[in-house]
């Protein structure tokens, strides 16, 4: 299967390269993009010092700008991750990583792209953010944290079962889903369980379409954009196709859509059984 | 709960009911009233796939517009976070700008300004009131609405009443008490508080020591009765309900107040004890209806946290509460018309799965109501979260933590009697950002989660016009000037007016 990084995880020559292609399925973000909140703070890539005028600038310019969804002490707000506790910003060096994320945005996953923010706010900001996770470093029991063992209430023996009457159409313990435990735990499979999102909230797996021309010509690829009025592939040769929806007949495969359907089956014991059955998985 | 016994009886405006507005758009609702519709009919079911760009105006920020214009004699106010345009309705044409300076409050939107008289309203990010002389932009007072150093701030439409500028504030971070202040048009005097959870300080056996509740959306008002209705707010702590036991009135509620001295007349609590951050903030929509042969003064709201209620806005009582998306977090409707939480869907230590989600099933986007057709027409969202909370995760603030799982934008058109969803619009993508306005042609004006600013035909959903100006993050409205109408549509960090080709 073919995995295309997200654009703002194509860095060249980084450890996170590396964890893209050594992930679940081919198609998994790096684990620096999984739920951050489930693991303990990581240490920093580079000690870094900043000087204090810098953080306190980065204070009032996160806040206005960043607060309400990491919040204001940057742990986590309405929506948007702990940052104390994201390997991105512990492997950022002088906003070499978090730099591109601020510019580019998440569109999918609600954040905005500040694309015009001058080099000297971003480096406040920078400041402010590495100066909290350095602060986090040191605490215990964040404000948002989500521990492996908080989450393993469950039977697995039960959640074996679930799993082969509900999910066993497209997943297999020995197969795709092999040593998933040792990849992913705790919060992190419990959400990629829910509902599979890679980097900045994308599908893990993107659905394909096969576009019929009025000419009869077939283009099959993944869905690279689709709304109302556009679909949009990549087709086998790695080209961007698009057309007008009104003049193409489309049909698409979403393999993720069992996924939306299984969220209104699940009672919350199933979710627990299932994901202390995946935990099993080593 | 069963469907509003309404059927079969026709909407009958009653006499003296603030009337839809139609040359200007000159309110956040463009009328008292909060049903977002016009009586313009020159852009039309036939003509609106000819409906094509008059002007452009760009905010040149990073962030997309989120604010309803408001539109008064010819000149269109848009609001950013710390920013005020005053734009000619014509041209598209900047006459002035006001920017605030900087400050470390939130910025992430703001809805709208207030006119009245030769004044424009602007709340700000750092809880300030500023009135400008609304030609020539100059300042007139400049009041602070609460402290922002505590954890308030401030995106609210200010609603004026007579010679009150009614103004809210947010505050999710901090446990601070809800509170709605009237100040003086003309001088910018506090005129009176209305605290929907006590005051700093004091408890009273409704709330149960819930602080927060805050009124961040604009209410809407009903001239007769001469009350304002507005939305409160989730109470804080946000996840942690078990440090604030009971129903935590008046959080998450429609409140009923006296606008001269802001005195609550009547309250009904659409989420009681909410630990989903679900608060009641949405539009309460004023509708008169027949019921039984009787005229009734109805009030709407589809609330985030997925039910659509009808009250008598009279009294308050509930006339009926009925889900319109995905809901797994009640155990039915009590007697009173309100949910009833189930204790298991509240955020514990290993995780609830809970739809909706954190977002909601609405939020802020304005929804509108037709009365040719009787729809009640929302943006609604199937979401899915998973919510936590420990003691760990303390009492101040969000004290808790919880992930949209999935969420699916969909437009959804509500026969306003029973809840009934009459037909769908998919809006591909999540939760969409933006309102909606109706036409008495029968047009609907929205955008989608995608890329798309939409027309559709309001009987039926059906699509008649699109135009790709990027996300679209605000509610629409529509103007005339010199016999042309115009619609005016956010998209991305732009403001768009559309209108029929101009023949020759």
């Amino acid at each position: 299967m073919r995995s295309r990084a997200p654009f703002h995880l194509i860095v060249p020559g980084t450890a996170a390269v590396v964890l893209l292609v050594a992930s679940l399925a081919g198609a998994q973000p790096p684990r620096s993009e999984e739920s951050p909140a489930a693991r303990p703070v990581p240490p920093s890539a580079t000690p870094q010092n900043y000087v204090p005028e810098l953080v306190a600038a980065g204070r009032t310019r996160f806040a206005a700008s960043c607060g309400f969804c990491h919040g204001p002490d940057a742990t986590g707000g309405s929506g948007g991750t702990d940052l104390t506790r994201s390997e991105l910003v512990a492997a950022d060096v002088q906003g070499d990583r978090i730099g591109a994320v601020v510019r580019a945005g998440r569109p999918e996953a609600g954040m905005p792209a500040f694309p015009a923010l001058a080099a000297a706010d971003l480096a406040t900001i920078v400041a402010f953010v590495q100066d909290q996770r350095a602060k986090a470093e040191g605490a215990v029991g964040g404000r948002r944290s989500v521990e492996v063992a908080d989450v393993l209430t469950g039977d697995a023996r039960a959640g074996r079962r679930y799993f082969e009457a509900n999910c066993a159409r497209c997943h297999s313990a020995s197969g795709d889903l092999a040593g998933v435990a040792s990849r992913l735990e705790g919060l992190a499979l419990l959400r990629r369980m829910l509902y599979p999102t890679g980097a900045g909230n994308v599908p893990a797996r993107r659905p394909t379409a096969i576009v019929t021309t009025r000419a009869g010509e077939t283009a099959t690829g993944e869905v690279a954009f689709r709304d109302e009025f556009t679909i949009a592939v990549i087709d086998a040769d790695g080209r961007y196709r698009s057309w007008r929806t009104d003049r193409v007949t489309v049909a698409v495969d979403d393999p993720l859509g069992a996924h939306v359907e299984q969220l209104a089956r699940y009672t919350d014991a199933a979710m627990h059984d299932v994901l202390a059955y995946l935990h099993t998985l080593r | 709960m069963q469907p509003l016994r309404l059927t079969l009886m026709a909407l009958a405006p009653l006499a003296g009911m603030a009337h839809a507005q139609t040359d200007g758009w000159p309110t956040y609702h463009g009328d008292h009233t909060g049903r977002r519709h016009s009586e313009l009919v020159e852009i039309t079911p036939d003509n609106v796939h000819t409906l094509a760009l008059a002007w452009a105006f760009q905010t040149n920020l990073a962030q997309q517009v989120k604010a309803t214009p408001i539109v008064v004699d010819g000149i269109v106010y848009l609001s950013a976070p710390d920013n005020l345009w005053a734009i000619d309705a014509l041209s598209g044409r900047q006459i002035w700008r006001y920017q605030h300076p900087a400050n470390d409050a939130f910025h992430i939107g703001h809805r709208g300004v207030a006119v009245h008289g030769r004044s424009v309203f602007l709340s700000t990010p750092d809880a300030h009131l500023l009135s400008f002389d609304r030609f020539s932009g100059a300042l007139n007072w400049n009041v602070e609405i609460a402290d922002s150093s505590r954890g308030y701030w401030a995106t609210n439409a200010p609603l004026v009443i007579r010679d009150h500028v009614i103004v809210g504030v947010s505050g999710d971070f901090d446990n601070l008490p809800g509170i709605l202040r009237s100040f003086d048009a003309a001088t910018g005097a506090a005129k009176w508080t209305f605290y929907s959870t006590p005051p700093a300080g004091t408890r009273d056996s409704l709330a149960g020591g819930a602080t927060g509740g805050q009124m961040w959306m604009t209410g809407t008002y009903d001239p007769e009765l001469d009350l304002l209705y507005v939305g409160t707010g989730n109470p804080t702590p946000v996840l942690n309900g078990g440090s604030r036991p009971g129903d935590n009135k008046w959080t998450c509620s429609i409140v009923a107040l006296d606008p001269d001295t802001g005195e609550q007349k009547w309250g009904f609590q659409v989420s009681p004890h909410d630990t989903h951050d679900w608060d009641a903030a949405e539009v309460p929509v004023l509708v008169d209806a027949r019921i039984d042969g009787a005229p009734r003064r109805l009030l709407l709201q589809a609330s985030r946290n997925g039910y659509y209620v009808v009250l008598d806005r009279v009294t308050g009582d509930n006339l009926l509460t009925t889900p319109f998306a995905a809901v797994n977090w009640s155990l039915g409707v009590d007697a009173k018309g309100q949910p009833i939480p189930n204790p298991d869907k509240e955020p514990a230590r290993d995780g609830r799965l809970v739809a909706p989600d954190e977002v909601g099933a609405t939020n802020y986007r304005a929804p509108s109501f037709d009365p040719a057709t009787e729809l009640l027409i929302v943006s609604a969202a199937d979401a899915y979260g998973v919510y936590f909370y420990k003691p760990e995760h303390g009492e101040y603030g969000w004290a808790g933590a919880d992930y949209t799982v999935h969420s699916r934008g969909e437009l959804r058109a509500l026969d306003f009697r029973s809840g009934e969803v009459r037909w769908r619009h998919d809006l591909y993508g999540a939760a969409g950002a933006a309102g909606v306005l109706t036409t008495a042609s029968g047009l609907t004006f929205t955008g989608d989660s995608a890329n798309s600013a939409l027309a559709l035909r309001t009987s039926d959903g059906t699509t008649l016009w699109h135009a790709g100006i990027g996300r679209v993050g605000n509610s629409p409205v529509t103007y005339e000037l010199d016999g042309r109408q115009y619609v005016l549509i956010g998209g991305g960090s732009g403001l768009y007016a559309f209108a029929l080709p101009e023949l020759r």
